[in-house]
């Protein structure tokens, strides 16, 4: 009797178990799949891929890094991601405390009007940005006889922020609304002004949510490639953008390795980092970060 | 629909790789060392000092002959000063620069390939018109740009877009194509190379009996020089030219479904894999079942024997090429010339410069230079400098086979209809069975009609 | 100055960086899209001609958008329902149950969602190749030849094979944010539930879901907007819209109108179908699962 009444319960943990180990294994196999490749030899591409390199193959790693230029790059992509979260986090924490936290005419507008930024995909208007970006370099050029706002990291850092404001203000917004009046009315009572409030007492409570909003944007930021490429069409590149020319020069000359090579690059710096601080970013969501 | 072939040759990679790195400092020394680049702006005039952009596609030719090209310009044009811009995506490197209003002077990007970027320059009026170039005389030589060039390459729909005798873009590198094959394995089995589409399908059956297929193609957009050839076998240079033209009913005619049919027949004997690699990431996919043995022909160009050099291959695997097969006994059978094109964008700062430099592509000098890399020009003589594989290849026109050349007359855009989409991309579902032959033939007779009122 | 004054100072003060940077690059932007889709032009040239309506006409009947709209829907619907059950099973399990290894998993499972796109499509490239592929040869591994397929060679197949790259990028990332919701019920409703004897099942239903529910009607949202995003992205560099536009998607064939076949105006009217699209597909889900709202 006593089994049987185990059982199905003894079942139901199997079958949990195998649907993670499942789920776990489709995404380690593939991701370790392409560290593998990237130390493969061209030759090695052509047979049963799940064959075990020769020998390890580095040369892929030098010569992807050299021909994409990926040192540069690389500073590239962490100047502007670093900008934009330092944009982002500076414009977003006020709006979003003052949009959550009091009641004034029109708050109800701008927190639709903020929200409904959520629908406009950034696919769509980065051509429209771009030509509006370049409408006021010819006017400057015709000022100035430069342009400024192409191939500039801090507008592309500019451009990031804007459009991560929706999200990152709706997400801000709904964990001060979490948060009880009592604090404020208390800081009022010690004569604190609005703005000290703010920044004293208000902001450093929305650590948690503070901490995803940045490891988010930065992963967005990070790989972000569509603005990068629209915007920065000189030489100076982001390492997405980077990673794509790669990809199409090797898979052009049929170089396997050293696309793979290249995606490990791309890869390994977010691995690391995630790795590093896996406990805020899922736990920052869990201590209320995103509630409905 | 996709076309990237140029994109997609490769010559030894690991070669390609050292000259690469190279390039790049290279151009970064240009950059900073082009003092004279103050004038760029103010002046056009060949005798002061300019700064010429060159963009360039980076094909299976490698960079190194650019680089040569730019040392030896340099040279010779004491006041040019070459900046280059080298990429395998050269169009998303340069059209967003473009948009910005920085033009390159000259460029290098032939039409029908996947962004068609050449193609909206066509279409928006955006190109310098260079008939003058073809009667300059070639940078530093006494003889015309025409009269070096070969006959014929300056009449076709590509180099004329507009369907007159002007000229916007000018040819480069050509290439026969034709269907490409393993004559170690044909050798070895005692099949012959079928000159007839009769012969074509019979051997498509014994290939089966073989567990063989008799046809794959890279992605669809390689069926143009295929199909180009079949219209003209079948109807001849006339017929060719109103189909390309759009002509009312040309593409309803009974020479016209000859070719759909024909195809719709080979796509019976097409290896069951081509249409899963038939993609810009997979392609080579396509051409490795050849090298496998498991197909047996394959429509190509020349530079697919550099690209798959260091794919493994059947033992006695040998490259050989062949016409595209005639309609009957003893018609006459076709070999599509594969060029690319080099022009000017009429919002160049330095067109006459670019005019100049464009002359000097047909000098004995650069026709040398192009030539070692296997990149061989379209003037009187070159083919002398061909070696091995290659020499053969280029012979095919020797042997009775017809050079076929052209494209498609250019349009106004019209929204949502794409020639090649139905005409190439198409392929893909007759291939799988989805679409009918009679479909695939009337909906490129709809894009026809829809495309004809918006000729230019 | 007084408190009332003060107070709007200070609210437009915080206020208006957000809206004008808001409004530069996000409003102005998407307004111009609206406005171009009235225009025909090429991208190059000067000559903007007005021509109203008339690139709508066109949409009505073009046979290929048509196709392309089939597709996001597809990939939409089953993209979301398939990840929601998905990721809320594992958020479930992961917070209700006594399991070991459970930060390893939590750990694995969002690693996806960290990686960019272009790195995705590489990776699927690679798993979906018909004779070197990594799915098929498994499959070969384990004696299940016939179950081989062109991933991304079939017609029928293709758009499955683009969905699972999808739900294999996104479980991941809502498994997390469900994670958070459920974590925050207090224990107390299932020890109450489990001394009246309700089963786990009974659990979830009566107790998770309801509490869940707010949570889950907000990620429809960006279910929409990041399978239409993210489809694009995956199609551009993996398919191409391949095999013969049958993995056509919405902002691939805008992309591909206003910039190969060089009508601008026409893309960008196919712009405006798919944000209003967006639009009213979120303003009507949000409105048919609206539910009283339980709060703890």
């Amino acid at each position: 009797m006593k089994k049987k009444k185990l059982s199905p319960e003894a079942l139901y943990k199997l079958f949990i178990y195998v649907a993670m180990i499942t789920l776990a294994i489709s995404i380690i196999v593939p991701v370790a799949w392409v560290f593998m490749a990237s130390v493969k030899e061209n030759a090695e591409f052509y047979g049963n891929p799940w064959t075990l390199p020769q020998s390890l193959n580095w040369s892929n790693f030098i010569e992807a890094f050299q021909e994409a230029n990926m040192g540069t790059y690389m500073w590239n992509s962490v100047l502007v991601t670093a900008l934009a979260l330092v944009i982002l986090l500076a414009v977003a924490l006020p709006a979003a405390y003052v949009l959550s936290r009091f009641k004034f005419k029109g708050s109800r507008f701008f927190k639709t009007l903020i929200r409904s930024g959520l629908f406009v995909n950034i696919s769509f208007i980065v051509v429209p940005i771009f030509l509006m970006l370049l409408e006021w370099d010819d006017t400057l050029r015709l000022a100035m006889g430069s342009g400024f706002f192409l191939n500039n990291r801090f507008v592309l850092a500019l451009v990031y922020a804007a459009t991560a404001l929706p999200f990152t203000i709706f997400l801000l917004s709904s964990y001060f609304e979490t948060l009880p009046h009592d604090f404020e009315e208390a800081a009022h009572m010690d004569g604190a002004g609005y703005f000290k409030t703010m920044t004293v007492v208000m902001i450093p409570m929305a650590k948690p949510s503070i901490i995803t909003v940045i490891l988010f944007n930065f992963l967005a930021f990070w790989n972000e490639y569509i603005l990068a490429l629209t915007l920065m069409p000189g030489a100076n590149k982001t390492l997405p953008v980077g990673l794509i020319n790669l990809m199409a020069a090797e898979r052009a000359a049929a170089n396997y390795g050293r696309l793979y090579a290249g995606m490990v690059i791309v890869m390994l710096p977010t691995l690391v980092l995630y790795i590093l601080v896996q406990k805020q970013l899922t736990q920052g969501m869990t201590a209320g970060g995103v509630k409905g | 629909m996709t076309k990237e072939k140029l994109m997609k040759f490769g010559l030894a990679s690991f070669m390609t790789l050292s000259l690469a790195a190279c390039g790049t400092t290279d151009d970064a020394e240009d950059t900073d060392t082009s003092s004279e680049e103050t004038t760029e702006e103010t002046d056009t005039s060949s005798d002061e000092a300019v700064t010429l952009n060159v963009a360039a596609l980076t094909s299976g030719y490698g960079e190194e002959m650019w680089n040569e090209i730019e040392t030896a310009y340099e040279s010779a044009n004491e006041n040019v000063d070459i900046e280059l811009t080298l990429a395998a995506n050269l169009e998303e490197v340069i059209r967003p620069n473009m948009q910005a209003g920085d033009y390159p002077d000259v460029v290098l990007l032939s039409v029908s390939r996947e962004e068609a970027l050449t193609e909206t320059l066509i279409k928006e009026d955006g190109l310098e018109n260079l008939t003058d170039v073809l009667d300059m005389n070639v940078y530093g030589e006494d003889v015309k740009v025409s009269e070096k060039l070969l006959p014929g390459f300056t009449d076709t729909m590509v180099t004329n877009p507009y369907g007159n005798d002007e000229t916007y873009l000018m040819p480069m590198f050509y290439s026969p194509t034709g269907l490409f094959y393993n004559s170690g394995l044909f050798e070895e089995k005692g099949w012959e190379a079928p000159t007839t589409w009769d012969e074509m399908m019979a051997l498509g059956e014994t290939a089966m009996e073989d567990d063989k297929y008799l046809f794959t193609y890279p992605t669809s957009g390689y069926l143009d020089t295929l199909v180009g050839s079949m219209l003209y076998a079948s109807g001849g240079s006339d017929f060719f030219e109103s189909a390309m033209s759009y002509e009312e009913g040309a593409w309803a005619s009974d020479e016209a479904t000859k070719v759909f049919e024909t195809i719709g027949d080979l796509s019976q004997y097409a290896h069951p894999d081509t249409t899963a690699n038939a993609n810009p990431n997979d392609f080579t996919q396509n051409q490795q079942l050849l090298l496998d043995n498991e197909t047996l022909f394959m429509p190509n160009g020349t530079w697919i024997v550099g690209e798959m050099e260091e794919a493994p291959r059947a033992d006695g695997f040998e490259w050989d090429m062949m016409a595209v097969p005639a309609f009957e006994d003893d018609a006459d059978r076709y070999a599509f010339t594969f060029f690319e094109q080099i022009w000017v964008p009429s919002e160049a700062q330095n067109i006459d410069a670019a005019k100049e430099f464009v002359t000097y592509m047909y000098a004995d000098e650069a026709v040398d230079i192009f030539a070692e890399s296997n990149a061989i020009q379209p003037v009187e003589g070159s083919t002398d400098l061909l070696t091995g594989q290659n020499e053969k290849f280029y012979a095919i026109y020797d042997e009775g086979v017809l050079p076929a050349m052209g494209g498609f007359a250019a349009t106004d855009p019209v929204p949502g209809v794409s020639i090649s989409d139905e005409l190439y991309g198409k392929v893909d579902s007759v291939m799988s069975g989805d679409v009918s032959v009679e479909e695939w033939q009337n909906s490129v007779i709809e894009a026809s009609d829809q495309l004809r009122p918006a000729l230019q | 100055m007084n408190r009332k004054k003060r107070e709007r100072l200070f609210i437009m003060a915080c206020l208006s960086p957000a809206v004008i940077l808001f409004l530069i690059f996000m409003v102005w932007p998407t307004f111009e899209v609206f406005r171009m889709s009235l225009y025909r032009w090429g991208g190059f040239s000067n000559t903007q001609t007005f021509v109203g309506l008339e690139n709508f006409k066109i949409l009505w009947n073009d046979s290929n958008f048509y196709r392309s709209f089939q597709n996001t829907i597809l990939l939409i619907v089953v993209v979301t329902v398939v990840t929601l059950a998905v990721a809320i099973f594992f958020a479930n399990i992961l917070i209700r149950e006594k399991l070991k290894g459970k930060n390893f998993f939590r750990v694995i499972f969002y690693i996806p969602n960290i990686l960019s796109i272009v790195v995705i499509a590489g990776i699927f490239s690679a798993i979906y190749r018909p004779s070197q592929g990594l799915l098929n040869n498994t499959l070969s591994l384990i004696n299940l030849e016939n179950l081989h397929q062109l991933w991304l060679g079939d017609q029928k197949i293709v758009i499955y094979s683009l969905i699972a790259a999808l739900i294999w990028q996104a479980i991941g990332y809502y498994m997390v944010m469900y994670m958070s919701s459920i974590a925050s019920i207090p224990e107390s409703f299932y020890e109450a539930a489990a001394l009246v004897g309700a089963n786990k099942w009974v659990q979830f239903k009566d107790i998770t879901l309801p509490l869940l529910w707010n949570n889950l009607r907000t990620t429809l949202t960006f279910f929409i907007i990041s399978t239409i995003n993210l489809s694009f992205l995956l199609v551009q560099t993996m398919t191409g819209g391949g095999p013969d536009g049958s993995s056509q998607v919405f902002l691939f064939y805008m992309y591909n109108q206003a910039y190969t076949n060089s009508t601008y105006g026409y893309g960008m009217a196919i712009g405006v179908v798919v944000f209003l699209f967006s639009f009213i597909l979120s303003a009507v889900l949000m409105k048919v699962t609206k539910r009283d709202v339980l709060e703890f």
